[in-house]
C-alpha cells in the first residue's frame, strides 16, 4: 500500500531491486563497519577512565575566573555607580547621601576616598545575567564574582541580596574564601 | 491530491475517501532540537506536507538591543546562538570596529580566532552527537560530550563561563591566555583528531548510518541557491563557499585550510550524509588553524585603547562572518549615539528552517526526523 503511493510521487527507490552480489556485499560491509564501531567502544571498557564526577559528593574544584554569585565588599565600595550603569539587565540598586559637612572621610583599601555614605547596595541575583561587566568597572575592586554557584532559595525575593545587611556581611569569609 | 482539503483519492479506489494525519512533531518532542514546532501532514507513514512553527524562543533581542550600549549587547549576541557564543561575538565585536576603525592588537587576533576554531569544534560535535541520538545511536553522544567538556571547560578557565563568555571585547579580547593555556589547547588538538577519526570509524562509515542518511533529504545546488542556504548545508550540496576563505575577515587570510564539500559519496550530492561528513571534515580543518595559530601567535597586549563609553559614528554597516551553522551577518544602524539605532540580524538558522518544507514532502516520518537532524537547528537564533 504505502510502497504504491510512494511509486505514484515518483519514489521508486524505497524497495530497490538488488542484484545478487550487491546483496552480499551490503552484509558484509554492514557486518564489518558494526564489528569496527563495536571495537571503538568495547576499548572504552578499560582503556578510558570514567569521567562522570558524582557531583554533591564529589566537586569539581571551578578555575578562578568562574563567575559565580556576585559578592561586593561594602567596606571598600565608593558608591559610584559605575556598575549599575554598564548592567545590561539593571539588576544593581544603589542609594547613597553625601557625607555630612567637616566628617572624617574613610579610604578604601586602595587609598580611594570613600565621599559618599552608602545607603542600600542589592543586586537581584535572579535578575543577574552573569556577564561580569560590573566586576570589570569597579575602580576599587570590590565588587568580584565569587565561585560559590548552589543558593537556591524558595522564593525569588529572596534572591534580592542586600550586602549592607550584617548576616550577608558575616558570610564573607565563606563566600570569597571559597 | 489537494493537500488544503486533508483529502486523498487513491487510483483505483474510487468512492472511497481517506484523510491526511495532522500530526505535530514538536516544541517538546526530543528530535527537534529546542522548542521548534513542526506540523506535519502525513499520509499513512509518508510526509505530504511540513509547517514548521517558530516564535516559542523569541525575546526581542533586536528590540532590546536598541535600549542597550554597545558593550552591553555582547551578552545578549551570546545567548542567540548558545552552542557558539564565541562566534557570534565575533561577528558581532567586527562589525562594530569595522564601523569605528577601531585597531585590534595582533594577538587577540590570534585569540579570537583559537577561540572561534574551538567553539566550532564543540557545536559541531554537539551536532553531532545529537545527530546520532536522533537516529538511534545513544553512544557516540556521550564520546562526543567528553571531548565537548574539554573545550567548555577551556572556555570556562578564560572567560569564566561555560556557554555564554562575554570574551571578545570591542578591541581585543576580556583575557589574555597563558602558555600553559596555549599547551593545553595543543596537546587538545592530538587529542581531538584521533577522537574524529573514532567518530567517523564508529559513525559516518557504518552501513546502519549511511543506510539512514544516504539519499535522504537531498537538496540540489538550485535550491540551496534558492532558500539563500549558507555553511555546511550549502557546502553539503557541492558549493565551494566559505566567508573564512572568500570573504576573509579577522585574520583568516593568514592560514591554510581547505573547504570541505558534499560529493555525493555515499549517495546523491546534497544528501544528509554529505551535510554530516562536511561538519566532521570541518573539525580537522579548525584543528588546522588552531595548530597554525598556535604557532603563529605574537606576544603583545590583548586590549587596545577605547573609550568608556563606546560611540559608533552616524550611518550603517552590514558584516557576515562564517558562525558553525552559517553565515551571520549583522546590520547597525548608528546616529552616532551611544545606543544603537537599529540592530537587525540575518541568521543562519531561520534561513534553514525554511528548507523544512521544500525537503518534507515523500519523506518517510523517522527520514524526516533525520533531515531536521542534519540542518542543525538552534532555536535560540530563529527566534532571537
Amino acid at each position: 500500500m504505502i510502497s504504491e503511493r510512494m511509486e505514484a510521487k515518483g519514489l521508486s527507490d524505497f524497495e530497490e531491486s538488488i542484484s545478487f552480489r550487491q546483496y552480499f556485499i551490503n552484509i558484509w560491509q554492514a557486518v564489518f563497519s558494526v564489528a569496527k564501531g563495536m571495537w571503538i567502544t568495547f576499548r572504552y571498557v578499560w582503556a578510558h577512565k570514567p569521567v562522570t564526577i558524582e557531583y554533591p559528593e564529589v566537586r569539581e574544584v571551578l578555575p578562578e575566573r568562574s563567575r559565580g554569585r556576585l559578592y561586593n565588599d561594602v567596606a571598600d565600595c565608593i558608591a559610584c555607580n559605575q556598575c549599575a550603569m554598564v548592567c545590561p539587565v539593571d539588576c544593581i540598586y544603589i542609594a547613597s547621601t553625601p557625607k555630612p559637612e567637616g566628617e572624617e572621610i574613610p579610604k578604601t583599601s586602595n587609598g580611594t576616598p570613600i565621599r559618599l555614605n552608602l545607603n542600600q547596595f542589592t543586586i537581584d541575583e535572579a535578575l543577574c545575567c552573569y556577564c561580569g561587566l560590573c566586576t570589570t568597572v569597579c575602580p576599587t575592586e570590590c565588587l568580584t564574582h565569587t565561585k560559590d554557584f548552589e543558593f537556591t532559595q524558595y522564593d525569588l525575593d529572596q534572591m534580592k541580596y542586600d550586602y549592607l545587611d550584617p548576616e550577608i556581611v558575616a558570610w564573607r569569609d565563606r563566600i570569597v574564601e571559597k | 491530491m489537494d493537500v488544503k482539503r486533508d483529502r486523498i483519492q487513491t487510483e483505483g479506489q474510487e468512492g472511497v475517501e481517506s484523510e491526511l494525519l495532522t500530526l505535530n512533531m514538536g516544541p517538546q518532542h526530543p528530535a527537534t532540537h529546542g522548542v521548534l514546532r513542526v506540523e506535519i501532514k502525513t499520509d499513512s507513514e509518508v510526509v505530504v506536507q511540513a509547517i514548521p512553527h517558530i516564535g516559542y524562543l523569541h525575546r526581542c533581542f533586536e528590540k532590546h538591543a536598541e535600549n542597550l550600549d554597545y558593550r552591553g549587547i555582547i551578552p545578549f549576541v551570546d545567548r542567540m546562538d548558545y552552542l557558539a557564543a564565541m562566534n557570534m561575538e565575533l561577528g558581532y565585536v567586527t562589525a562594530c570596529e569595522k564601523m569605528m576603525g577601531q585597531e585590534v592588537p595582533i594577538r587577540a587576533e590570534y585569540i579570537r580566532v583559537i577561540v572561534c576554531e574551538l567553539g566550532r569544534i564543540a557545536s559541531h560535535l554537539l551536532a553531532f552527537g545529537t545527530y546520532a541520538i536522533d537516529l538511534g545511536a545513544f553512544t557516540p553522544f556521550l564520546y562526543a560530550f567528553d571531548m565537548r567538556e574539554k573545550i567548555l571547560r577551556f572556555f570556562e578557565e578564560i572567560s569564566g563561563a561555560r556557554l555564554l563568555y562575554n570574551y571578545i571585547w570591542i578591541g581585543g579580547v576580556w583575557n589574555d591566555l597563558t602558555d600553559a593555556q596555549l599547551g593545553l589547547i595543543e596537546t587538545f588538538c592530538d587529542e581531538m583528531w584521533e577522537e574524529i577519526d573514532k567518530y567517523n570509524n564508529l559513525v559516518s562509515y557504518n552501513k546502519i548510518f549511511i543506510n539512514r542518511t544516504a539519499n535522504v533529504g537531498v537538496l540540489s545546488e538550485e535550491a540551496a541557491y534558492q532558500y539563500g542556504a549558507t555553511g555546511p548545508i550549502l557546502r553539503g550540496s557541492g558549493v565551494e563557499w566559505d566567508l573564512r576563505k572568500k570573504r576573509p575577515y579577522s585574520i583568516y587570510d593568514r592560514f591554510d585550510f581547505s573547504i570541505p564539500v558534499g560529493s555525493g559519496e555515499q549517495g546523491s550530492k546534497g544528501d544528509c550524509w554529505d551535510r554530516h561528513i562536511v561538519r566532521m571534515r570541518e573539525m580537522y580543518e579548525s584543528i588546522k588553524i588552531v595548530r597554525q595559530c598556535l604557532k603563529g601567535i605574537e606576544a603583545g597586549p590583548v586590549m587596545s585603547k577605547v573609550s568608556k563609553i563606546i560611540r559608533l559614528p552616524q550611518g550603517e554597516i552590514y558584516h557576515k562572518t562564517e558562525s558553525p551553522r552559517g553565515e551571520i551577518g549583522y546590520h547597525i544602524v548608528s546616529t552616532g549615539d551611544k545606543k544603537p539605532h537599529r540592530i537587525k540580524v540575518k541568521s543562519p538558522c531561520f534561513t534553514h528552517v525554511s528548507l523544512l518544507p521544500h525537503l518534507a514532502p515523500g519523506l518517510l516520518v523517522a527520514d524526516f526526523v533525520a533531515v531536521i537532524g542534519s540542518i542543525d537547528i538552534v532555536l535560540g537564533e530563529v527566534d532571537r
